[in-house]
């Protein structure tokens, strides 16, 4: 098989010191990118781009990747430790990774994400190797109307996730999509609910409000209730224990699929498939009363979608040339500036390249893993540090990471405003995670509904004509709305249940 | 390990040769160049490259920031509003300034004169392209088509009243067509939606898709300039075919805001011209498809007012048919 | 807590209705198709119904157990001290960092915050506050290009 020939030659390659060495500087770099709340792994790679221009092109595509994963790996390590998700896609890991640090389980979480990454990652190369061209080509086939429906699907999903509190989940939702829509109207471009506010115009900032809800909030969780470290529980051990792993086999194989499925779809973007994920694992779960409190199958199942999304979304770049998120184009753009062009043709042109590349992902995942492990102890050890200087500490970080996305004020003002509201509403039992989805897709959403109707002349029938996308729209609203008239919601809500 | 830009830029900035007449002290610290666009899209790719070979000429790094959003509003705001001190340049892109100014609904906080245009770096022209196996093999069997089915052909662009935009306008005026306009954010989303099948024809720049054009992946059916593209000299331009009047592209240059010192901006010019002129430019500008037209001074200032008059009339027009 | 439910659902009764009425003011449909009023007019709306629908289930709930109703909302008491110190010190701070530049803002920041949450020992504090903001400064502005405000009062 020309394929397998490739791939060895490739392996070769990758596994010569000088390649070695770039992975392992990406890797590093890009983790401890990933790990500054806020910067994120699209300004990260961003930032790190000139580094790599007195490298060979092969050189500086395997760094730049290494540094894709690390960053997405970094932003695991503040979801757990500190609760501040390092970017969108780390948001669901917030929720049980936290949880399991708060009860002296750090080291689990920190060590399922490490594992549940590497298997997802290697598993989506292979399938990578086997299948890039011709899913590709049918993933294309997805357009602005299935998307749509995806995003609808992926939100009553979600809204599915609260159990007993579906209505407040709801309300919730409606509001993070209200919130989604301020800003540039997606038609005529006009402004839509700035109020005049120029920092407006680009909408209300998703990494600000997520750092707010999720960051700050915790902080002044933890400072009401006076607690003299992050995290008050002793840390029982570095690594998850065998029992722990044996539970996560079911996620870490269902996160695999979503999120290698989810990565062929360009445009997708990386929350889509952990939420998803994650929902998936806690409707199979015998007791997904666990879930938001510290299942490590939360935890597993999203950093495995997460991982094996990260490189399956490296198929529609390498295949055809399309970037699948916001992070993935500025590797693209990194890639153009060293003069590779990914698209169909590379495969033919510089087969050695491209293979050599793909072998480098495996090389990747590996060498995140022989990182991450040791040093999860480490990390973990973070949690030492007396409150008051954590605090003071993540919150200088935070500040940087918003103010330091657009140089803009507001948005600290934002993050601000969004911890206080975080606070109100974890004390008060509403669901967040919907709105911070909602958040997210909104724009998407309203975005693929207006290219839909714009493709269709504006008649909402052309639905009608495309069964996936039907299919995708009917049959979570049909579920969700089942779930939620059945007389058991209207029911008192029971704390606790929530998330 | 990281390469400290710095100190690299001091070494080779002693070496080369002080320029007579430098503006005192200018510049003294790193100079930000505001792109209005999302990293790795084609204007950030070519201001990337520019910034790099610009920043040994000026003796300081040269930070790209990325400010993207409301087609480019939120950028050229930016630049607008910062302070004239030569610190902080801005990426135009035209016509995108031009009607982003123009529409009332944009409420644009800047006008022509909020800018001060040094110098010109690329001239991408226009490109109509379709699938590599569409039916239309060439414009005139697209226009045909779209004759037979007013109003049921799909066109995209990459973004409203972007210069893909007004080229749609430009060839319904001249033509006497009518296509179904659909926008989209950027090349990549053209890509996806016309090789998918969901739209028909991709009124694009010959940046972003010009690989594909020569691996037969995707069809050019015209270059909407009126001189053929140095990268596909197989596509026949608007005017070979008959529409003259069709002629749009995107160009992308530096510019300051209003009240920088003459002499800062020479400084600037002097740098930036420097790097454009050099052979490694070329090379690299040549391998990303970003055809290079430096203008300066009267030149560029002149192509400005031009582009804006051209802009006014089509988007007028766009702006009666909501 | 059933107050506080109550209190919170009402508040976004009153934001969906604003948004509400703010959607009406855009134009619903236009010649292409559903305007930049049509979504956020139909959400509002559904947003509206939901959210009389939970004031309506929450208030209707049977009496919760005592300890429920004990659990204050508003934060009190030492904790209420931290609470409130976290929040003025940020906002101090986000105040004063365009102002003053982010390096002096961050430093007393850094110092009266640590300081307000229990810390003593003056030497860690001082080298906190240095490290924390003239030090962190020069890590993202040198090496990692991010930029940070200088202070209007300097430049």
């Amino acid at each position: 098989m020309d394929a397998l020939h490739h791939l060895l030659a490739g392996f070769a390659a990758a596994l010569s010191v000088k390649y070695l060495l770039f992975a392992l500087v990406g890797c590093v770099l890009g983790t401890l990118i990933g790990v500054l709340p806020g910067l994120g792994p699209a300004a990260g790679t961003a930032i790190l781009i000139p580094l790599t221009f007195s490298l060979d092109a092969t050189g500086a595509i395997i760094m730049l990747s290494a540094i894709y994963y690390g960053a997405m790996y970094g932003g695991t390590i503040t979801s757990v430790l500190i609760n501040v998700p390092g970017e969108a896609a780390s948001v669901v890991t917030c929720i049980d990774g936290h949880q399991m640090a708060r009860q002296g389980r750090a080291g689990s979480a920190l060590g399922i994400a490490a594992i549940g990454s590497f298997v997802g990652g290697t598993l989506a190369t292979v399938a990578l190797v086997v299948v890039a061209m011709p899913l590709a080509s049918l993933a294309l086939k997805f357009g602005p109307a299935e998307f749509f429906a995806l995003m609808v699907a992926g939100l009553c999903l979600v809204v599915g996730l609260a159990g007993n509190n579906m209505m407040a989940a709801l309300l919730m939702t409606v509001i993070g999509l209200l919130l989604a829509l301020v800003g540039v109207d997606p038609v005529r471009g006009a402004p839509r609910f700035t109020f005049g506010v120029e920092e407006l115009y680009d909408g209300i900032g998703f990494i600000p409000v997520v750092m707010g809800l999720f960051g700050v909030a915790e902080l002044l969780l933890a400072a009401e209730k006076r607690q003299t470290h992050m995290v008050e529980a002793e840390l029982k051990s570095w690594m998850p224990t065998a029992a722990e792993c044996k539970q996560s086999v079911g996620a870490i194989g269902r996160g695999t699929v979503v999120g290698f499925v989810l990565g062929l779809i360009p445009g997708v973007g990386a929350i889509v498939p952990t939420f998803m994920a994650y929902v998936l694992e806690k409707r199979v779960s015998k007791t997904p009363e666990r879930f938001g409190k510290g299942a490590i199958e939360g935890v597993a199942s999203a950093e495995t979608a997460n991982n094996a999304y990260a490189n399956a979304a490296m198929v529609p770049l390498l295949a055809l040339g399309i970037p699948s998120s916001p992070t993935i184009a500025v590797l693209m753009g990194a890639f153009i500036i060293n003069g590779i062009t990914p698209g169909p043709f590379l495969f033919q042109e510089q087969p050695a390249l491209v293979w050599t590349v793909i072998a480098s992902f495996f090389v990747g995942n590996v060498l995140l893993l022989i990182l991450n492990l040791p040093l999860v102890g480490l990390w973990a050890k973070l949690l030492k540090i007396p409150f008051s200087y954590m605090c003071a500490g993540v919150l200088i970080f935070c500040v940087i990471g918003a103010y330091g996305l657009k140089q803009s004020l507001f948005d600290v003002w934002v993050m601000l405003g969004f911890g206080i509201l975080g606070y109100l509403l974890r004390k008060l039992d509403f669901p967040i995670a919907p709105a911070i989805l909602a958040l997210i897709l909104g724009p998407m959403m309203e975005k693929s509904l207006r290219t839909t109707l714009e493709i269709s002349g504006g008649s909402f029938a052309i639905f009608l004509d495309r069964p996936v996308a039907l299919t995708l729209l009917a049959v979570p609203v049909i579920v969700v709305g089942f779930l939620l008239f059945k007389p058991r919601s209207l029911a008192p809500l029971r704390e606790g249940d929530s998330e | 390990m990281f390469i400290r830009r710095r100190t690299l830029l001091a070494a080779s900035a002693a070496i080369t040769v002080a320029s007579p007449a430098i503006a005192q002290n200018y510049p003294r610290r790193a100079v930000q160049l505001v792109v209005a666009f999302a990293p790795g899209g084609s204007t950030d790719i070519g201001a990337r490259i520019l910034a790099a070979a610009a920043e040994k000429d000026l003796g300081q790094p040269i930070t790209v920031v990325n400010k993207a959003g409301a087609g480019g509003q939120i950028g050229f705001t930016e630049v607008a509003r910062a302070k004239p001190d030569g610190y902080t340049l801005g990426f135009l892109n035209l016509p995108a300034v031009n009607t982003i100014i123009l529409d009332p609904e944009r409420k644009a906080m800047f006008n022509v004169d909020s800018f001060i245009p040094i110098i010109n770096q690329v001239l991408d022209p226009g490109l109509i392209w379709v699938k590599g196996d569409s039916p239309y093999k060439t414009l005139a069997d697209l226009i045909d088509a779209a004759r037979k089915a007013p109003g049921t052909l799909s066109a995209c662009t990459t973004g409203i009243l972007s210069d893909d935009h007004l080229a749609i306008l430009m060839v319904q005026e001249a033509a006497k067509v009518e296509f179904r306009i659909v926008h989209f954010d950027s090349g990549t989303q053209q890509l996806a939606g016309v090789l998918g099948g969901h739209v028909d024809v991709a009124f694009d720049n010959v940046g972003s898709v010009f690989k594909r054009v020569q691996s037969g992946e995707v069809r050019g059916l015209a270059i909407t300039d009126s001189e053929r593209s140095k990268f596909l000299p197989d596509v026949p331009t608007t005017k070979d075919l008959g529409y003259g009047t069709v002629i749009s592209s995107s160009t992308r240059g530096v510019g300051a805001p209003k009240g920088t010192p003459a002499d800062i901006v020479k400084v600037i010019e002097t740098a930036f011209l420097k790097a454009i002129k050099s052979p490694e430019m070329l090379q690299k500008m040549d391998a990303v498809g970003l055809a290079l037209k430096p203008m300066v001074g009267a030149e560029y200032a002149r192509y400005y007012a031009d582009t804006q008059a051209q802009a006014k009339k089509y988007t007028e027009w766009a702006l009666k048919q909501r | 807590m059933r107050q506080g439910r109550l209190i919170a659902t009402g508040a976004m009764l009153v934001f969906c209705l604003f948004a509400v009425w703010q959607s009406s003011l855009l134009s619903l449909t236009d010649r292409l198709g559903p305007g930049p009023g049509f979504f956020p007019f139909w959400l509002a709306l559904i947003g509206v119904v939901l959210a009389l629908a939970l004031l309506f289930t929450t208030y209707r709930e049977p009496a919760a157990p005592a300890a429920d109703d004990e659990v204050r909302i508003l934060p009190y008491g030492v904790g209420g001290m931290r609470w409130l110190a976290i929040v003025l010190l940020m906002a101090a701070a986000a105040a004063a960092m365009e102002v003053v530049g982010f390096r002096l803002a961050m430093l007393v920041f850094n110092a009266a915050l640590v300081i307000a949450l229990g810390e003593r020992r003056w030497w860690v504090i001082a080298l906190f506050a240095v490290g924390g903001s003239f030090g962190v400064y020069y890590v993202f502005t040198h090496w990692l290009d991010v930029l940070l405000p200088d202070g209007r009062i300097w430049s």
